[in-house]
């Protein structure tokens, strides 16, 4: 019978999860939409971690990394065009 | 060897240390590096924060910073050791350049990260309490209150100063 | 994955779905578009498809920027 027995793993994915809940919710009750980016950056480091913890394979470096560089060329790209455009462009 | 929670709450603050220490090193508090920063800076600053604390905050959601160094060197540890912490430190330094940053801050941090937690795994911690513990002092800082927040990183940054 | 991290997760897909159907602003609704995908891509990742994670995080926010340089460009043509 094995004793149940928690892992450090085990309750970093936990917090990992909850401040993405939490992080998620913030994001939804800003009103400013430049004011939710900083929330949707901690929910990418969120989730981001969950990933390395679900899954601990030397692929999954790759895959937090390419998530985590995705959402932040998104956030960027949002904050950018928001604002009136990149001026390199046309 | 500490419990579990008093390791990640341990952990959470060397994070904290370590990547406002390169980022503060690094002058992200200066001036926005992309647009996106600037914009975000702007809002930070008409809700009643400081600007330099808002540059940071912008230039952290809007480019790998040492904060994203940090938590991918921690996974990269977690997964494979020293040498997964280096090639996550080689995809930050790949990243920063797709997001038009010339700068260093986030391989730096991720190499810095990359030592520091291994040196840390060999006091009985886990690579895993860095993750969650990253994950903790980027909540503290862009998670909570950004008014807070950016007046902290700008009384640090003026110290430096 | 036990049921606290799937319906933490599962509650991100809920809360992203939700939200991009109820806001208006277009830029919310894209905010609130990468809350979903933040929801989706524990569970591929769970079930061992690291390739699929890869490209669905490389594609989605690849998509928000197409969108954005459409409208932009839209915007300021014609």
């Amino acid at each position: 019978m094995e004793v149940a027995v928690i892992n450090p793993q085990e309750i970093a994915l936990y917090a990992c999860a909850a401040i993405a809940v939490y992080s998620a919710i913030r994001v939804i009750a800003e009103k400013n939409t430049l004011k939710k980016l900083p929330f949707i950056n901690v929910m990418s480091f969120a989730v981001a971690g969950s990933i390395a913890l679900l899954l601990p394979h030397p692929l999954t470096i790759l895959a937090a990394a390419a998530y985590f560089i995705g959402t932040t060329l998104e956030s960027n790209a949002i904050a950018s065009t928001y604002a009136g455009g990149v001026r390199e462009d046309e | 060897m500490p419990g579990d929670i008093e390791s990640i709450l341990i952990a959470a603050i060397v994070s904290w240390v370590l990547f406002i220490t390169i980022d503060i090193l690094f002058g992200l508090p200066k001036h926005g590096g992309v647009s996106g920063a600037r914009e975000i800076a702007a809002a930070i600053e008409k809700g009643g924060g400081e600007i330099h604390g808002g540059y940071m905050m912008g230039n952290i959601v809007c480019s790998p910073d040492a904060s994203a160094g940090t938590l991918l060197a921690a996974c990269g540890v977690y997964i494979a050791g020293i040498p997964g912490g280096l090639a996550a430190a080689v995809l930050v330094y790949i990243g920063n350049r797709i997001c038009y940053d010339p700068g260093y801050a986030g391989t730096t941090g991720a190499l810095a990260a990359t030592f520091v937690i291994y040196g840390f795994t060999l006091l009985g911690f886990s690579a895993a309490h860095f993750i969650a513990g990253m994950v903790i002092a980027i909540l503290t800082i862009q998670g909570i209150s950004h008014l807070h927040a950016s007046r902290l990183i700008s009384h640090i940054w003026r110290w430096r100063l | 994955m036990n049921e606290f991290l799937v319906f933490a997760f599962a509650g991100l897909l809920v809360l992203g779905t939700g939200a991009t159907i109820f806001e208006t602003d277009p830029f919310k609704k894209l905010i609130s578009l990468s809350i979903l995908i933040g929801g989706v891509i524990p569970f591929i990742v769970d079930q061992g498809l690291l390739d699929v994670a890869t490209a669905v995080a490389l594609i989605a926010p690849l998509t928000t920027i197409f969108i954005l340089m459409v409208t932009r460009r839209s915007e300021r043509g014609t």
